[in-house]
């Protein structure tokens, strides 16, 4: 069977990690110096993923009861990156800064996915009437 | 084999009612694109079995013809928030394009959604292994592209069938004095049918050589056909990359 609120957290955590690996890519970009282009297109990208990010990430992060650990990070990551070409700029000791926090929400992010799809894989073998009875049960179990 | 459904939303998190319905359909394995090109993008390099566009009528419909040009097979579904108006409606039908109106009871929107998904045919098939003699060619389709070995055969004036065999399904391609004279894929005939195997990039092929169709559906010289898919192959492209 599935379950709706976890497909939904599913939903939500993947399109949330596709954002954050998308921002690392132009982020990387950003800083390597070899190359000396930053197209207006690629300023624009970032800033269309940068849009998407403030707009879910709180309510995704809540969703998922992971607000109070990473929505900090998540916005010094998003604050400190303001565009390709600002990110270029940036010292060394904020690159560093930056790169911590992004990894720290990614790696977090992850260890989530990989619990929430251990949990579909469980439900997959059930039947509705198999999940009902066995919460049904845990609960007599609990009460007593 | 799960459905793969393409769902283009510009704002999957939170406009998700028909997301909602889908991710509960068993069986169904959805893709999230927000924008046109990357949708396109996702199309060019992977199979779906159906596309999705959600969002207000005429755009809907606008990015829904897009695709459809270029992906002329696939099955393509628009959910719009209103009643669309009568012109935009003829144009869906005229293109193939399904039109589901969003704005009614879960379980009616959630009825009609499961009935597109359930006819979407599956048209999945292995590539059939092995040699057969009557096959004077038989190469695969990620070494040479369809445009590359029908050039060869019609520059020398070959008769025969080609056949395509691909996870999307088989396809014949018959010539006649190195001109096409048929073609057929699924639903799709002619020309419509010769662009569509132009764009497959993996899969076998396999020539006989002097099996001639008593069909006509290609009337137009080779070279015209080339060019013209290859230009248009070229703005699939550039529809990815905006």
């Amino acid at each position: 069977m599935r379950d709706r609120d976890l497909e939904k957290k599913l939903r939500l955590i993947e399109l949330q990690l596709e954002s954050w690996k998308k921002l690392h890519d132009l982020i990387t970009y950003g800083l390597d110096k070899a190359k000396p282009i930053v197209s207006s297109e690629q300023e624009r990208q970032f800033t269309e993923l940068r849009g998407y990010l403030l707009q879910e990430t709180e309510y995704i992060l809540r969703e998922l009861g992971v607000l109070a650990e990473l929505s900090g990070k998540t916005m010094n990551v998003l604050q400190r990156s303001v565009s390709i070409r600002a990110v270029r700029e940036l010292p060394n000791d904020e690159v560093r800064r930056l790169e911590t926090e992004w990894n720290a929400v990614f790696t977090k992010l992850g260890v989530v996915r990989g619990q929430l799809k251990a949990r579909r894989k469980q439900l997959a073998g059930q039947t509705a009437l198999t999940y009902h009875l066995g919460r049904i049960f845990r609960r007599a179990a609990a009460a007593h | 084999m799960d459905t793969r459904l393409l769902i283009l939303n510009n704002d999957p998190v939170f406009e998700d009612r028909v997301l909602t319905i889908f991710e509960m359909m068993e069986g169904v394995e959805n893709h999230i694109a927000r924008t046109l090109s990357e949708a396109v993008s996702i199309l060019i390099g992977e199979i779906f079995d159906g596309f999705v566009v959600e969002g207000p009528a005429a755009l809907a419909l606008e990015q829904a013809t897009h695709v459809r040009q270029h992906f002329p097979s696939l099955r393509i579904a628009c959910v719009v928030a209103e009643r669309p108006v009568e012109e935009l409606a003829t144009a869906a039908e005229q293109q193939h394009i399904g039109l589901i109106v969003s704005c009614q009871s879960y379980h009616r929107l959630s009825g009609i959604l499961g009935r597109f998904v359930r006819s979407i045919e599956k048209r999945s098939g292995t590539a059939a292994e092995g040699i057969d003699p009557c096959h004077s060619l038989i190469g695969n389709l990620n070494q040479f592209s369809a445009a590359e070995i029908l050039q060869m055969s019609c520059l020398s004036q070959r008769s025969g069938r080609f056949t395509f065999k691909s996870s999307r399904g088989n396809s014949e391609i018959y010539l006649q004095h190195g001109a096409v004279r048929h073609a057929i894929y699924g639903s799709l005939e002619g020309e419509a049918a010769v662009a569509e195997i132009f764009r497959w990039r993996q899969g076998r092929f396999y020539f006989e050589e002097g099996i001639i169709s008593q069909v006509q559906t290609v009337d137009r010289p080779w070279a015209h056909l080339l060019i013209d898919n290859l230009q248009k192959l070229d703005e699939t492209l550039e529809l990815a990359s905006v």
